[in-house]
């Protein structure tokens, strides 16, 4: 099929994220996490928006938490996606606190609902990347 | 915690819209957003009974990829401005220059302001086969890098589509809410001859309409369209003895909740409620005295929550409010009379400011007036969902 043939969005990792992806692609959550308040954030940058540390290390997560809220695409916006409308995009507000975009695998999109408890599955995109995906538990 | 500061009472009613208009709305293939902007400038000094040469101040919102705008707009105007510059506020940019034409004119920068905005964004991305491919066949290192292309997140509709779905959640919201704005909206653009749109819309049609990101449908979503509008600002002394009534500049106000879209309770408690905090404390009112109010309805759960957040229905009850008919021309509080970004053009937020005034001057046909509107709350919303100004305007 056509949209076999175009693959789907590579993830490019900056300078910041780099640990977040080098750890995904060990099938572990990492996120930066502040040495001196002790709270996670997302996205990655170098400084602690709790409270502008800069001290911080990539540490492991739960990978355990819930819908905050949810859309289903079903307009291909690009061909690569052709193939997978309706497809739902979640927004994952994990246990830790923070909140990320991800897919939910092996429901349809009419069985998601705000508030529904996930865990973080790995998708291998290829031998550099896995995408941290989430399903319901 | 920092305190929320009122703009200056002081500004009160210390400047007058005097002239406004637009161009051409629309679908205008061959004309260049700066073209439309001169446009719809042309037409205000007109509006006004005012020259180019009149005019020493220059406040636009230029398109991101254009060094600054205002020179280029300036020089098409044949003037040297004194106070002059572009804003980078998304769509909240327009009711901004408003707010900052009052402070520089009150401040003697300048003394007769004009503040616009112009796009051509249906003739980039829709006029022509060749327009909608290369709309449509971005290079992938024009999207973001990370962290939302890979998972099929694309666009400023699923974006605020996460807040419908949030809000349906919370208080049992539903798309027949959604609908009867779409709904209401389109029968107001059936009233005004320059709107996009002309034909009618049942709450059956928009339930018939194809899914975009559900919980959108086509709908749901404001137009592509070519479209500019302008306003003139001058001292309410100065303003008096001008062609048309002024319209008095009585409040306005900004929120940032630059944390961002997906952060705290962004997506259902918008920056609408500051912003109209503030603007309703400078302007010394409150909702009730609102008699009508242009909403930035860049999709249709917009208006529901910012007419929550303005303190027009309780938070969670827009959807009863919605459905009540009070939108519409002869409601309660009658929204978007021109048709809005949903039905008549969507130029980011400034042809909300242009119906504004033209509803206080009380110079439509019956069909098309507020009864006795006294008083306008005009919303702007944008960069990245997050930034909100709002302005209120009174008849003199």
């Amino acid at each position: 099929m056509m949209s076999d043939l175009v693959p789907k969005p590579k993830p490019r990792p900056a300078p910041e994220s780099l640990p977040y992806w080098q750890a995904a692609r060990e099938h572990r959550l990492a996120l930066p996490k502040c040495e001196d308040c002790q709270k996670f954030w997302f996205p990655p940058s170098r400084t602690c928006p709790h409270c502008l540390s800069t001290k911080f290390s990539f540490e492991n997560v739960s990978g355990k938490g819930k819908i905050f809220s949810f859309v289903t695409f079903h307009r291909v916006y690009r061909p690569a996606f052709a193939n997978d409308v309706p497809y739902v995009v979640a927004l994952i507000e994990l246990d830790e606190g923070p909140r990320l975009l991800s897919n939910i695998m092996g429901v349809t999109h009419d069985q998601v609902k705000c508030e529904m408890r996930v865990e973080v599955v790995f998708d291998d995109y290829d031998e550099d990347i896995s995408i941290p995906k989430f399903k319901l538990v | 915690m920092i305190n929320a500061i009122t703009p200056s009472r002081e500004l009160r009613d210390t400047c007058a819209i005097v002239g406004t208009a637009t161009s051409k709305l629309g679908k205008v293939p061959g004309v260049s957003s700066l073209d439309l902007l001169m446009d719809a400038i042309r037409n205000a000094l007109d509006d006004a009974g005012l020259k180019a040469s009149d005019i020493d101040g220059v406040l636009c919102r230029g398109p991101d990829e254009s060094y600054s705008h205002h020179q280029l707009l300036a020089e098409r105007l044949g003037i040297n401005a004194r106070f002059s510059t572009t804003l980078t506020n998304g769509g909240a940019s327009q009711i901004m220059s408003v707010a900052l034409a009052v402070m520089a004119i009150r401040f003697g920068l300048a003394n007769t302001i004009v503040c616009g905005f112009g796009r051509d964004t249906w003739s980039r991305t829709h006029a022509s086969e060749e327009a909608r491919v290369r709309n449509e066949t971005r290079p992938e290192s024009m999207l973001a890098r990370e962290f939302g292309p890979e998972y099929g997140y694309f666009g400023a509709t699923a974006a605020h589509a996460f807040g419908a779905t949030r809000h349906m959640h919370l208080y049992g919201t539903t798309r027949d809410d959604f609908g009867e704005i779409a709904v209401a909206f389109r029968e107001h653009a059936l009233r005004n001859p320059d709107a996009s749109m002309k034909k009618p819309l049942s709450i059956e049609d928009y339930h018939a309409g194809r899914l975009i990101v559900a919980p959108f449908g086509i709908y749901d979503c404001s137009l592509r369209s070519d479209a500019a509008g302008a306003v003139i600002v001058t001292s309410a002394a100065r303003a008096k003895d001008l062609k048309k009534p002024p319209v008095m500049i009585k409040g306005f106000g900004f929120q940032n909740n630059t944390r961002g879209w997906f952060a705290d309770d962004n997506m259902v408690v918008t920056a609408a409620k500051q912003a109209g905090e503030a603007a309703y404390a400078m302007a010394g009112l409150g909702p009730k005295d609102v008699d009508t109010a242009q909403i930035y309805d860049c999709f249709t759960y917009m208006v529901l929550t910012q007419l929550e957040d303005y303190g027009f229905c309780k938070k969670g009850e827009g959807g009863a409010f919605v459905s009540s008919g009070a939108l519409r021309l002869g409601g309660a509080l009658p929204c978007n009379t021109s048709g809005g970004q949903l039905s008549e053009a969507h130029c980011e937020g400034m042809l909300q400011i242009v119906e504004g005034v033209r509803q206080l001057r009380h110079l439509y046909p019956e069909n098309r007036q507020v009864k006795d509107a006294d008083i306008a709350l005009i919303s702007g919303h944008g960069g990245n969902q997050v930034c909100h100004s709002t302005l209120i305007l009174g008849r003199a």
